[in-house]
């Protein structure tokens, strides 16, 4: 189909009735950018939003759809508070780090008055002064040990939630569930990529990659009909195991045709210039 | 807008949530279905306001096309659970109360647009829009040649686009 037969059927993309074949002729003709079609495919969106709002009248109370919304902001307030902990403190749980001061600054006033007290009943202030020494020792290791167990917390937690999002994002009534085969620069990788916009989540699970040089890391790509290479997050892989991240979603509207990663300088780049390393095409619905 | 602003989420709702849920119920043909797809669109909305593309389309029609897409996807789930009979399409909406999504003047620039449409075009249209039918299902259903269905569909739509910019202009 040539240009002119491809934006004759513009007014039937925009109504999403479309045969398979024409679906596709169109679909690869904007993905060339042709900005004279995609002007006019725009103009028949916003004349159906136009028309759909008059036809369709309605007046649902948006109270009771902000009620819907207001359900959702609270059940996303516990994930995001997790999300928080693990993003500002990768080392440590926020709650955690607070319990633990407060535990060791109880256990040192145990101490300090223990030895205050011991001070006063003996006269061999050596003693006491060892016996500081020691349990000063012992508050020393069990902050440590509150230190290191919140660490191992808090990396549970965020597991859980990555785990947890990757699993929402799979079940989205409108998932797409991408395989990423390993390609020439690392034939071993393997890779799954969950996107549902409708739950607002993307994940990507990986493993088998070789560790990134110390100014690279790898960064994750939608393939967009309309806008080429979209960057959707950047990640170091974990020594052992699978690696999982959450990617930023495509702009809405955007047809994503493919997922990618490659290396790239650390930071990211706004399109990508390094080895690709996996790869997986979206399906077409 | 930023995501995660909840100000910027009720603002939306206020904006854009009678309009949404009414073309949801259009083609669901039921408040609550339609409501929660309408706050599906918000929240996707809300989530992914930092990274919309302006130079794509206008919020309106991009929110518009969504809960169109989302319903449609919601009925096509629903016919597959319900027994045959009780297909939604087949019953008729008289709904036309007032919305938000546009001014009173907009919305009579819009009646007057679709005034331009002859009867056929406007019902294909409407078909079109709110069921989630193939051309050959319209076709059947208004016992109308495909190759007409198609070519009716367009010529009303490139009809209606261009009144509505002479009314803007």
């Amino acid at each position: 189909m040539d240009h002119a037969e491809i934006k004759d059927l513009m007014p039937l993309k925009a109504l999403a009735r479309l045969d398979g074949d024409e679906q596709r002729a169109v679909d690869e003709h904007l993905a060339t950018g042709c900005e004279e079609c995609e002007g006019e495919l725009a103009s028949f969106i916003e004349t159906l939003a136009a028309m759909a709002v008059v036809e369709s009248g309605g007046d649902a109370p948006s109270d009771r759809i902000w009620s819907r919304l207001q359900a959702r902001l609270d059940e996303e307030r516990p994930a995001r508070r997790l999300e928080d902990r693990a993003t500002r403190q990768p080392s440590r749980g926020r709650g955690l780090a607070i319990l633990g001061s407060a535990a060791a600054a109880a256990v040192v006033a145990i101490v300090v008055s223990y030895a205050l007290i011991n001070s006063r009943l003996h006269s061999d202030t050596s003693e006491t002064s060892n016996e500081i020494t020691e349990l000063t020792a012992k508050v020393i290791d069990i902050q440590r040990n509150v230190d290191t167990t919140g660490d191992q917390l808090a990396a549970l937690q965020a597991k859980v939630a990555q785990t947890t999002d990757l699993t929402l994002a799979s079940l989205g009534p409108d998932a797409h569930v991408v395989r990423l085969a390993g390609l020439a620069a690392s034939p071993s990788a393997t890779g799954t990529v969950a996107l549902s916009p409708a739950q607002g989540t993307a994940m990507l699970e990986v493993s088998g990659l070789p560790p990134t040089p110390d100014d690279k890391e790898y960064e994750v790509w939608w393939i967009g009909a309309k806008q080429g290479p979209l960057r959707a997050g950047l990640f170091e892989p974990l020594s052992s195991g699978a690696t999982i991240v959450s990617l930023d979603l495509p702009p809405p509207g955007e047809v994503v045709l493919a997922s990618a990663i490659t290396l790239e300088p650390r930071g990211g780049v706004e399109k990508p210039s390094g080895a690709m390393y996996l790869k997986g095409d979206f399906p077409r619905r | 807008m930023a995501a995660g602003d909840q100000d910027a989420l009720a603002t939306l709702n206020q904006r854009y949530g009678r309009a949404l849920s009414a073309v949801a119920a259009r083609i669901l043909h039921d408040e609550a279905d339609a409501e929660e797809v309408a706050a599906d669109v918000l929240w996707q909305l809300w989530r992914a306001a930092s990274r919309f593309d302006r130079g794509r389309g206008s919020v309106g029609a991009w929110i518009m096309m969504t809960v169109r897409s989302r319903a449609i996807d919601r009925l096509r789930a629903r016919k597959a659970r319900e027994p045959r009979g009780n297909d939604p399409a087949d019953q008729v909406s008289t709904d036309d109360p007032s919305n938000e999504i546009h001014s009173a003047e907009q919305r009579r620039k819009v009646e007057g647009a679709l005034a331009t449409l002859n009867d056929g075009e406007r019902e294909l249209l409407q078909l079109a829009y709110f069921s989630d039918l193939s051309q050959s299902e319209i076709a059947e259903r208004t016992s109308i040649p495909l190759g007409t269905v198609k070519s009716r569909m367009r010529s009303g739509l490139i009809r209606l686009r261009d009144a509505l910019q002479g009314s803007a202009r």
